[in-house]
């Protein structure tokens, strides 16, 4: 069994079916790029894992660690070692970068984290992330640019070192070296502790810097075409019309290569 | 946006007229600059400035002393009226029941040893009940002339520095609170620091409550010299009793040239019922600073009437407050910016949070006075609901009488984030440490101007036992929405 393991998941907000029967595994040490247009449901599903109250799960499951997290709260999921980097990070006016990371530590913990360890975790987080040291005491995504949150995002990441992290756009509107910043820490998160990672994107520029073993195609609720990188220059060339053409809305989620979950 | 000058002068500081002009019940201008208006079955009175229309005019304690009494004695419990937003009536105050006597062999109430920081202070004086319980001053800050003691030894023992300044800005006679306390006060404190002397350490006057059944009265007059640096930390506690009791206060800060002051103030009267009705008032003299900060954490029945008043060219204030009022509680504060001359600086902010049934009423008055000019100042408040039951009112005012000023006011009425909340619990904590988070967050801006470790720690701890009690409030709120 995967370490993250989506089966048939059917998900509604709004009385709007979504998701409608997504299969998916990723287990640490995995990077997995998961793909598709707007409105396909990739940040539905994103805050779907996370246990965002506003997406109801109608049918299927998910499993973390081999534990049943379908219906568990978020700060549960976190605790168990999953991570969401999100789309649109929110401000905590009042609360710097420090003091925020401190409690999410410690609210993993049983002991509170001694100073000088977390001073040394930080220093090595704020090197990865190529931010300067005053990031860490300014008011969490208060009064941020784009690209400082996405750095926040990946720096918090790297603090709290989860088994699978799930990011999502984390590269949209990001400068170019931005980009390269937060991909090459996600990679050597991954290179160098085992994280595992689902990458949700729209475009493919991020896969240039972070090399995904498995391409899912998400459309209209369901994941349509998987495979590895071949899936991206396949979607380079042909754009998602061709895809949603050859696999178009309707159609059980076709699987064109192999299953790179199990 | 400033408002077009209106036409409104404010009486001159030493008229001060018959006690008690307006009990009457006529709808006019009392001799005291204070206005009535009748009500249905009871009068009301309006909010206004004090503007300067205190008692003290150079006549004797014991003159003013009587002039509070017949006011006392003629006028009923008071009701404040903002049509259509509150009204905060101190009917339900059995007056008569409450004992105003000091006890027979008073000690310093353990609430005052549980919450004041252990931490290095220039002095403390405590006043419990209406007998001083402690009093402590630095030997070495006496020795250069600063003087801490109990109003009532200062009469006596330094009349010709007291009396002048007494009540010099203070009515005692608009309400029947007020004219108790001016009438009654036995203890109070008093602190002198003189010209060029500068403290770090901070000077604190408490006044306790222990039991119920007590009228407290409370008068605190405090005088800095002229280019001296001091902070003043006034504690109002109360212990947790069943049963009524009263604080009526009044508070009176003169700051001469130069003459730099932090003031903080941290109330919470616990969960008894205590009423309290208090006036404070800091004059900023010319080229002066205060930063003022009350955190007004817990009463039954809190009316706060605080006025900085820029006085004299050059001065400058800085006008903070935060409250946080829980369950039935009912807090009504009156905070009044006002600029007598120019140029001049100012800048209130303050912040409330309410759960439970409780009722928060903020009502912001920047008054800027015929010559008053090159005066620029701002007004904010930001509230946040906390409870489906919980009510926080803010107007803020602006009255203005002169043409070359800015005064500007804004504010913003908030419940909790829920994506941030979500955001938080993404991370790891539950939801009530997020909520917790969120409100902490929205205080520490204020907080962090305490610019005082210790007095930090003791204002976000009191937060964040409120934030627990109401823990299952807070969730039926947001489930609710």
């Amino acid at each position: 069994m995967a370490d993250l393991e989506i089966r048939d998941l059917h998900v509604c907000t709004d009385g709007h079916e979504i998701l409608r029967g997504v299969d998916l595994s990723v287990s640490r040490g995995q990077i997995h790029a998961l793909m598709g247009p707007n409105g396909s449901g990739k940040s539905t599903l994103a805050s779907t894992l996370m246990g965002h109250p506003a997406y109801e799960i109608t049918q299927g499951s998910i499993s973390f660690m081999g534990e049943d997290i379908t219906s568990a709260e978020p700060h549960e999921r976190a605790k168990a070692g999953l991570f969401l980097a999100f789309q649109y990070p929110v401000a905590i006016p009042g609360v710097s970068v420090a003091n925020f990371l401190r409690m999410a530590i410690n609210a993993k913990r049983e002991e509170p984290i001694g100073v000088k360890e977390f001073r040394a975790q930080l220093a090595h987080a704020v090197d990865l992330l190529d931010v300067d040291r005053s990031f860490t005491s300014r008011h969490l995504n208060d009064g941020f640019s784009g690209g400082e949150k996405k750095r926040a995002e990946i720096l918090q990441m790297a603090m709290l070192l989860p088994d699978v992290a799930v990011l999502d756009e984390t590269d949209s509107g990001l400068d170019i070296d931005a980009l390269r910043t937060v991909a090459e820490g996600v990679q050597r998160l991954h290179d160098e502790q085992g994280l595992g990672v689902l990458i949700i994107t729209h475009y493919q520029r991020i896969l240039h810097h972070v090399k995904p073993d498995f391409v899912h195609i998400l459309l209209d609720g369901r994941i349509v075409l998987e495979g590895g990188v071949e899936v991206v220059e396949r979607l380079e060339r042909e754009g998602y019309d061709r895809i949603r053409q050859e696999f178009g809305a309707g159609e059980a989620g076709a699987v064109a290569a192999g299953d790179p979950g199990a | 946006m400033p408002e077009a000058p209106r036409a409104r002068i404010p009486r001159p500081a030493t008229d001060n007229g018959a006690a008690g002009g307006r009990a009457g019940g006529a709808e006019a201008a009392g001799p005291d600059g204070v206005q009535v208006k009748p009500g249905g079955h009871r009068e009301a009175t309006l909010y206004s400035a004090l503007a300067g229309a205190g008692a003290g005019d150079g006549r004797s304690l014991a003159e003013l002393r009587a002039q509070a009494l017949r006011a006392y004695e003629s006028l009923e419990l008071p009701v404040w009226r903002r049509s259509g937003f509150w009204t905060t009536s101190l009917q339900k105050l059995e007056l008569g029941s409450l004992r105003r006597e000091p006890d027979a062999a008073p000690a310093l109430p353990e609430i005052v040893e549980r919450t004041l920081p252990a931490r290095p202070r220039a002095g403390r004086i405590v006043q419990s009940a209406n007998a001083i319980v402690q009093l402590e001053l630095d030997p070495d800050l006496r020795e250069r002339g600063v003087i801490l003691c109990s109003l009532k030894d200062a009469f006596r023992e330094h009349p010709d520095l007291v009396a002048p300044w007494y009540s010099k800005r203070l009515t005692v006679d608009r309400h029947k609170l007020e004219a108790a306390n001016a009438a009654f006060w036995s203890a109070g404190a008093f602190l002198y620091v003189p010209p060029e002397v500068v403290v770090s350490d901070p000077f604190e006057v408490v006044y306790a409550i222990d039991a119920r059944g007590i009228a407290q009265y409370g008068r605190t007059l405090v005088l800095g010299g002229q280019a001296s640096e001091f902070r003043l930390h006034e504690y109002d506690l109360g212990e947790d009793f069943e049963g009524q009791a009263l604080h009526a206060g009044a508070v009176e800060v003169y700051l001469q040239d130069g003459a730099r002051c932090r003031f903080a103030q941290v109330q919470d009267w616990g969960a008894g019922e205590v009423f309290d009705v208090s006036t404070r008032l800091v004059d900023v003299g010319r080229d002066a600073y205060c930063h003022w900060l009350p955190a007004l954490l817990g009463g039954h029945l809190v009316r706060q009437h605080l006025e900085l008043a820029v006085s004299e060219p050059g001065g400058e204030m800085a006008f903070r407050g935060l409250f946080f009022t829980e369950e039935l509680e009912h807090l009504d504060v009156f905070a009044v910016d006002l600029h007598e001359t120019g140029p001049s600086e100012g800048d209130v902010h303050w912040r409330g949070a309410a759960t439970g049934q409780s009722r928060a009423s903020f009502e912001g008055l920047i008054q800027i006075n015929p010559g008053a000019q090159r005066t620029h100042t701002y007004l904010q408040i930001h509230s946040m609901m906390l409870s489906p039951k919980a009510r926080v009112d803010a107007i803020p005012s602006v009255l203005v009488s002169a043409d070359d000023v800015s005064a500007s006011h804004g504010g913003t009425v908030g419940e909790l984030d829920e994506a941030a909340i979500f955001y938080m619990q993404s991370r790891g904590l539950d939801r009530p440490a997020a909520v917790r988070v969120i409100v902490e967050g929205f205080f520490e801006p204020l907080i962090a101007e305490l610019e005082d470790e210790p007095l930090q720690e003791l204002v976000r701890g009191k937060i964040a036992r409120k934030l627990a009690a109401a823990r299952e409030d807070i969730e039926a709120y947001a489930t609710s929405r």
